[in-house]
C-alpha cells in the first residue's frame, strides 16, 4: 500500500506595530491588534472555515478513511479565540471525527530548539497542554518548527513521554539515493521520521496556480497518476507513505479560491481511494504500518522546509537576524531570573520565528516569498520595530 | 538698506541647516532695519519682500505678473500652508538634492500605477523606474530655471547689494549682479568638499568657484570653512569675512529632562551620510558598549548611509542598544533631546554644524568633531578629532562613569548656548555689507 499523508501547519503570528524609540517606556502594546485581527478574519474567511468544511464532508462521506494531521501553533489558538471563535469550533468538530491527528511543536512556533533547551521544552510542554485543554487530544507525533530537524532534536524529543514520530523535510542532502517515501528511524533509531515528499506537496503548495509551470493546470487526475507510478515498491508488499505535509493557508489564501483549489482537494479522496493500493495514513499510524526494518537517518547539520537551500538561511542568515535572535534569549534569560511570567509571554511572541523571517534579506525567487507574508516595507524596517521592542521590554525589566 | 536674497532653502522649506540658518539671519537683518527681498525656488515667479521681523514667518509674497499678483491677493486661502501651496514652495525634509517637484512627480506616478490590487513585485518595478527617471539633471535643470529667473528680479526690483547662499544660487546672484551692477555677497554655508569629504562633483566644485571669483565679498560660516576656501578654492583671504551662524530656540521648546532609557542615553543626531561620520559614531558605541553594556546609542535621521549603519550596527553584536529613529519632526527631535545625556557630532567635515548647539540648549553634554566650525564657538564641549574613535570612547566612559559631571558640562554648555544670538551675527553681516557698499561706491564713481 502507498499511504497520503496529510499535514497541514495551522499558524498565525502576533505581528508587530510600528515601533519608534520614542514609543520606547510609554507601556505601547507591542503588536498591532487592528493588522492581527483584520488578518485572522481574512484568513478565516477565505481559508480556515471552507477548508475546514470540506475536509469535514470528505471525512464523513468517506467513513474514516480520508485522514488529516494539523499542526496548530499556540499564537494562532490565541487569536482565534480572541478574533475568530468559529474557526476554533471547526477545528474541534474536525478533531471530534477521530480521523484527526493533532502534532505536538513549540507553542509560540519558535527556533527556541536552536538557542534555549529548557525555552524549547517549556514551549512544547505548554503546547502540550493547549492540545488537551483545547481539543482533549493527547500528541503523539511532534513538528518542530519550519520542519527544522537535527539528530539532537531527536534526542530531546524522544526524552518527553509519549512521542513517538518526528515529521521533517525530505532533504535530498540527507536521502541522497533514498525515497522519502519509507517509514524511517532517527540515528539512534529511537524514535521514528516521516519525510516531506517536497515535489509533489510543493506542486499543490507553490506551484498549483503557476501559469509558467509546464505542468499547469495541475488536476486531480494528473496528481493520482503521479502517485500511481510511485508506488513500484509496492510489489513486495511494503508499506509507504507519500508525505504531503504544507502550510494550511495553501487552500484559499496562498492559492486563491479562483484557481480551482478548493476543487481539487474536494475531489482528491475518490481518485485515491478508487485504486486498491493507494490510502490515507496519519503520521501516528506509520510506524505501526511499516512492515519493513526501518532505516536509520543521520542529519548532523540542521535542515527546514524552507526556500531552495532547505536550511536555516530564512531565519539565520544575516546579521540582523542574528542580533535580533541572540538579544531575544539573552533578555528571555534575564526575564526568568527575575520570574516575571507577564514578560516572559510576550517575549515567547516575539520569539516566534516569522520575526526573523521578515528579516530576511535573500533575493530572487524566495525573496518573493518572504516580501508575500511580510507586513513591513522592508527587512530594516522589520529589524528596527523588533529591536525597538526589545529595548523596551528590556526597560520594563529593570 | 535693501538686499536681493537668493537662497534656496527658507523654512517651510527646509532640508537642512541652510534653511534655519536663513531663518535666523534674516529676522536678526531684519531687527536692524534691513529689508531683504528674498528669492526661494517656488514654482510660481515670486518673490517675498520682507520688512518687518514677523515676516519670516509670513512670507508675504509679490507675482512679478501683475495680474497673477491680482489673483493672488484676490484670492481666499484657509492657512499659510495653503497658501504656500498655490506659491508652489514644497516642503522635502530627506536630502539636499531631493527636491519637491520631483516628490510631486514621484507622487503623480504613483497615483497612476497605484491600484488596490498591485503586487510588491509590480510595486518596485515602478519604484526602481521612477528613481532612474530622476537625478542630478533634475538638480541641475531647476538651477539653471532658477538662474534665469534671476534675471527678472534683477531688472524690476530696487535693491543695493544681492546676498547668496551656497552654490544652487551663486549662478543668479552672478547673473543679477551682472543686470544691476550691483555688488554681491556669497555665503559659503557649506562647500562640495564637506558633503562630499573629498572632491566630490568637478560641475559643482567649479560653480562655486565661480560665484566666489565673481563675489565682490564672501562671508564663511567658521575659520575652518575660511580655511577650505582658501586652500581648495584659492580665493583672495582679503574678500573673504568670517560669520559664525547663531542659534535661537524658541521659547515653546519643553527643555527639562524626560527619560526614554534608564541607562545612559548617546545621540547622534543629523543625516545618516558620509559627511556626518555616522560610522565613526558606531565605532564609538561599539567600544563604550563592551564597558558599558547598559547604555544606549541612539541614530536619529535618515540618509544614505543608514542602511549600510543599520546592518553594521547588527554585525557588531550591540544587542537591543544600538536604535535608529528614521525621520523625526521637530516635536520628535524635542523628545529625543529631552531623552539624552550625551550627544556626539563626528562630522567629518562640518562646515559649522547647528545640532551640537541644539542639543547643549537642552543641557544634553556634546563632543564635537575638530573638523567642524561649531567647535569655535563654545567652550563648554568637549573637542575630538572625528576619527579618534578611542579618545571619544573614552570621554564618554568617563562622562557615562561620572554622571555629576556630565550633567555639570550640560547645563554649563546650556547657559553658554543661550548667550549665542543671531543679533550679534547679523551686526556683522551689516557692517560687510556697509564695507561692501561703500567700498562698491568708490569705484563706480572714481
Amino acid at each position: 500500500m502507498l499511504y497520503v499523508v496529510f499535514y497541514f501547519q495551522v499558524h498565525q503570528p502576533y505581528r508587530l506595530r510600528h515601533l519608534n524609540v520614542l514609543d520606547i517606556g510609554k507601556g505601547i502594546d507591542y503588536f498591532d491588534e487592528h493588522l492581527n485581527s483584520q488578518i485572522m478574519r481574512k484568513v478565516a474567511e477565505k481559508c480556515y472555515l471552507p477548508t475546514n468544511k470540506i475536509l469535514l464532508d470528505l471525512i464523513k462521506k468517506y467513513e474514516g478513511k480520508f485522514k488529516v494531521a494539523f499542526s496548530i501553533t499556540g499564537t494562532a489558538i490565541e487569536q482565534m479565540k480572541a478574533y475568530s471563535p468559529e474557526v476554533l469550533d471547526s477545528f474541534k468538530e474536525l478533531v471530534d471525527t477521530g480521523n484527526v491527528e493533532l502534532l505536538g511543536e513549540t507553542y509560540y512556533h519558535s527556533l527556541s530548539f536552536l538557542f534555549d533547551t529548557n525555552d524549547f521544552l517549556e514551549q512544547v510542554a505548554m503546547h502540550r497542554d493547549l492540545m488537551k485543554s483545547e481539543f482533549g487530544y493527547f500528541t503523539e507525533t511532534f513538528r518542530n518548527t519550519e520542519l527544522i530537524y537535527q539528530d539532537s532534536l531527536s534526542d530531546l524529543i524522544y526524552e518527553i513521554e509519549g512521542f513517538k514520530t518526528i515529521l521533517t523535510e525530505g532533504v535530498d542532502r540527507i536521502l541522497q539515493w533514498r525515497s522519502p517515501l519509507y517509514a524511517y528511524k532517527n540515528y539512534a533509531k529511537t524514535i521514528n521520521l516521516l519525510l516531506k515528499y517536497y515535489q509533489l506537496a510543493d506542486d499543490i503548495a507553490f506551484r498549483f496556480s503557476d501559469r509558467d509551470w509546464p505542468e499547469y493546470p495541475l488536476t486531480v487526475d494528473k496528481f493520482v497518476n503521479w502517485i500511481d507510478h510511485l508506488t513500484l515498491s509496492e510489489k513486495e508488499g511494503k508499506n509507504l507513505f507519500l508525505n504531503l505535509f504544507m502550510d494550511y493557508e495553501t487552500f484559499g489564501e496562498h492559492q486563491w479560491a479562483e484557481t480551482g483549489i478548493f476543487d481539487f482537494m474536494r475531489h482528491f479522496p475518490e481518485e485515491i481511494l478508487k485504486r486498491p493500493h493507494l490510502g490515507f495514513a496519519n503520521p501516528k499510524e506509520a510506524y505501526q504500518l511499516a512492515n519493513y526494518q526501518q532505516e536509520a537517518l543521520s542529519f548532523p547539520e540542521p535542515v527546514s522546509w524552507a526556500d531552495v537551500e532547505r536550511d536555516l538561511s530564512a531565519w539565520l542568515s544575516n546579521d540582523m537576524q542574528l542580533n535580533a535572535i541572540e538579544t531575544l534569549y539573552n533578555l528571555i534569560n534575564l526575564i526568568r531570573q527575575k520570574g516575571d511570567e507577564k514578560l516572559l509571554e510576550i517575549a515567547h511572541k516575539l520569539s516566534t520565528s516569522d520575526h526573523f523571517y521578515f528579516m530576511c534579506t535573500k533575493y530572487f525567487q524566495d525573496g518573493d516569498v518572504h516580501k508575500y507574508f511580510s507586513p513591513y516595507d522592508s527587512p530594516d524596517q522589520a529589524y528596527i520595530y523588533y529591536m525597538n521592542a526589545l529595548a523596551d521590554l528590556e526597560e520594563r525589566l529593570q | 538698506m535693501k538686499v536681493l536674497m537668493f537662497t534656496w532653502e527658507f523654512p517651510p522649506l527646509i532640508a537642512g541647516g541652510l534653511g534655519m540658518a536663513c531663518y535666523g539671519m534674516v529676522r536678526a537683518l531684519l531687527e536692524l532695519g534691513i529689508k531683504v527681498d528674498l528669492v526661494l525656488p517656488t514654482k510660481e515667479l515670486v518673490y517675498f519682500p520682507l520688512r518687518e521681523p514677523d515676516d519670516v514667518d509670513k512670507l508675504p509674497a509679490v507675482f512679478l505678473d501683475p495680474q497673477k499678483h491680482t489673483e493672488y491677493v484676490s484670492h481666499k486661502f484657509l492657512n499659510i500652508e495653503e497658501r504656500l501651496d498655490y506659491i508652489g514652495v514644497t516642503v522635502h525634509p530627506e536630502t539636499y538634492l531631493q527636491l519637491g517637484e520631483l516628490k510631486k512627480f514621484v507622487k503623480a506616478i504613483k497615483k497612476e500605477y497605484q491600484r488596490e490590487f498591485i503586487t510588491q513585485e509590480e510595486r518596485e518595478i515602478w519604484e526602481e523606474l521612477t528613481t532612474q527617471l530622476m537625478g542630478d539633471e533634475d538638480l541641475f535643470k531647476k538651477v539653471q530655471e532658477y538662474t534665469l529667473r534671476a534675471g527678472h528680479f534683477a531688472r524690476e526690483l530696487d535693491f543695493d547689494l544681492i546676498h547668496t547662499h551656497d552654490w544652487l544660487t551663486y549662478p543668479a546672484g552672478m547673473l543679477a549682479r551682472s543686470i544691476s551692477g550691483k555688488p554681491l555677497v556669497v555665503h559659503i554655508h557649506a562647500t562640495e568638499y564637506d558633503r562630499a569629504g573629498g572632491p566630490g562633483n568637478e560641475r559643482v566644485h567649479r560653480i562655486e568657484r565661480a560665484g566666489m571669483m565673481y563675489a565682490d565679498r564672501v562671508i564663511a560660516v567658521s575659520q575652518y570653512t575660511a580655511q577650505m576656501v582658501m586652500s581648495h578654492y584659492r580665493i583672495d583671504t582679503a574678500k573673504i569675512s568670517i560669520v559664525h551662524n547663531a542659534f535661537s530656540l524658541s521659547d515653546e521648546y519643553h527643555r527639562t529632562k524626560k527619560r526614554i532609557f534608564k541607562g545612559p542615553t548617546i545621540l547622534f543626531l543629523g543625516r545618516i551620510t558620509l559627511q556626518k561620520g555616522p560610522d565613526y559614531f558606531l565605532e564609538m558605541a561599539s567600544k563604550v558598549h563592551k564597558v558599558h553594556p547598559e547604555a544606549y546609542f541612539i541614530m536619529a535621521g535618515t540618509g544614505d548611509m543608514g542602511r549600510e549603519l543599520l546592518y553594521k550596527s547588527a554585525a557588531k553584536k550591540l544587542g537591543n542598544k544600538f536604535l535608529f529613529t528614521g525621520f523625526l519632526n521637530r516635536q520628535q527631535v524635542e523628545d529625543i533631546l529631552r531623552a539624552s545625556d550625551i550627544f556626539v557630532l563626528p562630522s567629518v567635515s562640518e562646515p559649522f554644524g547647528i545640532s551640537p548647539l541644539e542639543a547643549m540648549a537642552f543641557g544634553v553634554t556634546a563632543i564635537i568633531s575638530k573638523q567642524s566650525g561649531v567647535s569655535e564657538v563654545v567652550n563648554h564641549a568637549f573637542k575630538i578629532d572625528y576619527w579618534d574613535v578611542d579618545l571619544m570612547a573614552e570621554t564618554v566612559n568617563h562622562l557615562i562613569e561620572n554622571p555629576e559631571l556630565c550633567q555639570k558640562i550640560g547645563l554649563e554648555g546650556m547657559e553658554e548656548v543661550n548667550k549665542i544670538r543671531w543679533t550679534d551675527s547679523a551686526e556683522k553681516i551689516r557692517q560687510i555689507y556697509s564695507s561692501t557698499l561703500s567700498e562698491y561706491l568708490k569705484s563706480t564713481s572714481s
